[in-house]
């Protein structure tokens, strides 16, 4: 098991570098440039120059990598060309935003997917799993800003409830904190959980298919006891598979929902590195959401073994 | 293990929730007021972007000026009414006879918010910060030989040529704001601020900065506690946030929504019109909008009332020049018309047949966007077959540096003097004479009015430049937008400003 873990680290570490490599050579090949969009269309020649300089940009790009890469290996992943602020401390200041977002957002998602699945697939065919179908497809169809936007006028303005947005801290007020997440983590989490619903129904109607469901049955055991030890338990490893990549998703910013509820989190960040051709910061969360992929990945193997005695790592 | 393991990451995601954004935890209610009384609260303002950085001579973003507009102080000031210049730091200014030596006299008794005096130093500081490091804002003071401390309360600004928009330059905005002297060096300016302004830097975090009221401050404000500048980037958002009393300002109000914002009577909105304008332009040098006749007819072509309405809603005065009515500048000049018969004559005379023009517009700026569809449906009309190029900001500007563009359409923001809004356009050699517009008559009209020190002749050879400008299509001016902000009802004292300089000095809550 340790020995497991320790290799996959090390293939880690080799897949951190060769997106490292992929996400510099991809943040410059784009064109636009940070220093002229900097300057807006007030351009100036003299202070184009000094700011390319002050930069590194008149370097050749192969330095520029080597001198980004040393850096980062030590921790540093540079400075914004945007705000002038180290990309790690960026990057730490919304970091609990978005770790609240994917976390309420998920377990909003479970909450619906988990019953409605499994109702959906044990009484497959009834009215329940037709309103489950229904249920689901609206939720991914409907677009999230729309659903964002009406939730806000609806809880924000005319019952007036629930903040219209905005972030605060959990140290700043536990209260506070959920109260601010309700909103956001609903509005991602229903999406979410129309596409794990799915994946529940079908996981589950396998599992029902199977030759050991129906010895369970056939040995007398009660339909209750059938599902619980045979088929949910059966059922999970697809779901925490779907799950964990939601998870790795929504761990990458959401960046309508960030927008809608200016909630600022990674999302809102890379996008606007994005728009300002802030190289430092747009490498250094790509870098980071590439780590938390491949994090859960882990996690995510490692909970394998815990479902499924038979899978085992050593 | 295997639960204890779990618990663990819950805790681990809990504390890092707790830990970051901790820099937004400074509560400023209820601390001390301003200088005259103050302590009525925390202002909560939504603006529409986050601000980039709040180093005032390298920030080019409207965003961090309206927190710099409070923090910050200049030489002199624009009077919101009719732009003349008026005291600030500076008390009183003289020039020589040659008009190449100002002489400001500076404001006694003034503390920058880490206490230490205002004095001469700080001025000739700040101006040579900017100009050694080719800061954003140092090509205006280009006309700047070099500026000494005459004595502690009196700065001499010596010129290369005669400059009589230097109040202008230096006082437009507070990109020129004064620092203490070793500021850069004793501070990371782009996250801290130390300035003379009402306000002082409490806290920043992401989406939101934090001011207190300075109470040592030399003007007569402030009377709030402090002011809270949010991030809220979505009109509806910042709307209802708005109407819920959570904010008690926001300028993020589409054009759309300006009519049932004036019936709602739990918001004041108001509108003045700006100093800014926006534009068509066409590339010189690629065929076939290096013909005049070509140029003229997509002038003849264009329906600006249809344009200003589809882009602003009518919050936007039409308009055939840069500088809006109101205006000591403003030069009364509008030759064209919607005219597609004589646009198609224009072309056919020229020889053109089957014009194909690419126009360059950005998401950045939506109202590029909507006006291209009007402008696309207008010029087909006349025989110019367009096709509307959306790009993010970044590509388009790199496509404008390149010249790589048949038309575009952008803006220019927050200019005073007719200097900002014509000379570096329209010049031969211009450094944003992107559209590649030479002509020397017009060349040596706006370099003899850079220059001339009479204002009516100022005037004068500054509206012969324009029609020039206008006639020969460098630019085709199409609009002033409206400045539109809305604000609670318990907000008084706030003025509107055609600059869009967002002030909270004089600004009382719970009125």
């Amino acid at each position: 098991m340790a020995g497991y873990v320790v290799r996959r680290t090390l293939q880690a570490v080799l897949v951190l570098f060769g997106v490292s490599v992929i996400v510099f050579a991809l943040v410059h090949l784009v064109p636009g440039d940070p220093i002229r969009l900097a300057l807006g269309t007030r351009f100036d020649p003299q202070t184009y120059e000094a700011l390319r300089e002050r930069a590194g940009l008149d370097q050749p790009l192969v330095v520029q990598y080597f001198d980004w890469i040393g850096s980062a290996l030590v921790g540093d992943l540079g400075v914004s060309f945007r705000s002038g602020e180290p990309v790690t401390l960026l990057i730490l200041e919304r970091l609990g935003a978005t770790l609240s977002l994917a976390l309420g957002a998920i377990i909003v998602a479970l909450v619906i997917a988990v019953p409605l699945g499994l109702v959906s697939a044990v009484k497959r065919r009834s009215p329940a799993d037709y309103f489950a179908t229904v249920v689901s497809q609206a939720g991914i169809s409907i677009p999230e800003f729309w659903m964002g936007i009406l939730l806000i006028l609806l809880f924000g303005l005319y019952l007036d409830i629930l903040p219209p947005g905005g972030y605060v801290p959990f140290g700043e007020g536990p209260g506070d904190w959920l109260l601010h997440l309700l909103l956001p983590a609903v509005t991602v989490g229903v999406v979410s959980g129309s596409i794990l619903t799915r994946f529940v129904r079908s996981s589950v109607l396998e599992a029902l298919g199977q030759d050991y469901t129906r010895t369970a049955r056939a040995k007398g055991l009660r339909e209750g006891l059938v599902l619980r030890r045979h088929v949910v338990r059966n059922a999970l490893v697809p779901v925490v598979t779907v799950t964990g990549v939601q998870l790795a998703y929504l761990l990458s910013g959401v960046v309508v929902v960030e927008v809608v509820f200016s909630w600022n989190g990674l999302g809102l960040l890379a996008l606007q590195a994005v728009e300002s051709r802030d190289y430092p910061v747009l490498q250094g969360a790509v870098l980071l959401f590439a780590f938390f992929f491949l994090l859960i990945n882990l996690l995510v193997d490692l909970l394998y073994a815990y479902l499924d005695p038979r899978i085992s790592y050593s | 293990m295997r639960t204890s393991r779990l618990v663990a990451l819950v805790a681990a995601v809990m504390f890092a929730a707790s830990c970051s954004g901790g820099g937004g935890g400074v509560d400023v209610d209820g601390q001390g007021g301003g200088g005259s009384g103050g302590g009525g609260g925390t202002l909560i303002a939504a603006i529409s972007a986050e601000p980039d950085k709040l180093d005032p001579h390298a920030t080019t973003a409207y965003a961090s000026f309206q927190v710099l507009e409070n923090v910050y102080d200049t030489l002199v000031v624009p009077n919101p009414e009719d732009f003349s210049f008026e005291p600030s730091l500076a008390t009183e200014w003289s020039t020589s006879s040659d008009e190449r030596t100002w002489t400001f006299q500076l404001r006694e008794g003034v503390k920058f918010h880490d206490g230490s005096a205002f004095d001469a130093a700080d001025v000739v500081y700040s101006f040579n910060r900017i100009i050694d490091n080719d800061l954003a804002t140092a090509f205006r003071l280009e006309a700047v030989r070099d500026i000494r401390a005459q004595d502690r309360n009196t700065v001499v600004v010596e010129l290369k040529q005669p400059a009589p928009n230097l109040l202008s330059l230096v006082g437009d905005y507070k990109g020129m704001s004064i620092l203490p002297e070793g500021a850069a060096d004793e501070h990371n300016l782009n996250t801290e601020a130390v300035g003379t302004g009402p306000f002082e830097l409490a806290a920043t975090s992401p989406g939101s900065i934090e001011l207190t009221a300075n109470k040592n401050y030399w003007g007569e404000g402030p009377f709030v506690s402090g002011v809270e500048f949010r991030v809220v980037s979505e009109p509806t958002t910042a709307l209802t946030q708005l109407s819920t009393g959570e904010v008690h300002w926001t300028d993020n109000i589409p054009p759309q929504q300006i009519t049932s914002l004036e019936d709602d009577e739990s918001v004041t909105i108001e509108t003045v019109p700006s100093v800014d304008y926006w534009y068509m332009s066409m590339n010189f040098e690629r065929p076939p909008f290096d013909d005049p006749q070509v140029r003229e007819a997509v002038a003849y072509g264009l329906d600006r009332e249809a344009i200003t309405e589809t882009a602003k809603f009518g919050a936007a005065e039409v308009n055939q020049t840069a500088i809006p009515e109101g205006s000591r500048w403003y030069y009364d000049y509008a030759p064209y018309s919607h005219d597609p018969e004589r646009a198609r004559q224009l072309l056919q005379q020229s020889g053109t047949s089957n014009a194909q023009m690419g126009l360059m517009v950005t998401d950045e700026y939506p109202e590029t966007v909507q006006a291209a569809q009007v402008i696309k449906a207008n010029l087909a009309e006349v025989g110019i077959n367009v096709s509307i190029q959306v790009e993010d900001f970044a590509t388009w500007l790199d496509r404008q540096g390149r010249g790589e563009y048949d038309a575009f359409m952008l803006g220019w923001l927050g200019n005073i003097d007719p200097f900002g809004f014509y000379h570096a356009q329209h010049t031969c050699s211009g450094s944003n004479n992107y559209q590649n517009y030479c002509d020397q008559q017009t060349t040596r009209l706006l370099e003899q009015a850079a220059t001339e020190t009479d204002e009516d002749q100022r005037k004068e050879l500054y509206d012969q430049a324009v029609k020039r400008i206008v006639d020969d299509n460098s630019y085709i001016y199409l609009y002033n937008p409206d400045v539109v902000q809305a604000w609670a009802p318990d907000v008084s004292g706030y003025q509107i400003r055609p600059d869009r300089a967002i002030n909270f000095e004089t600004v009382k809550l719970g009125g």
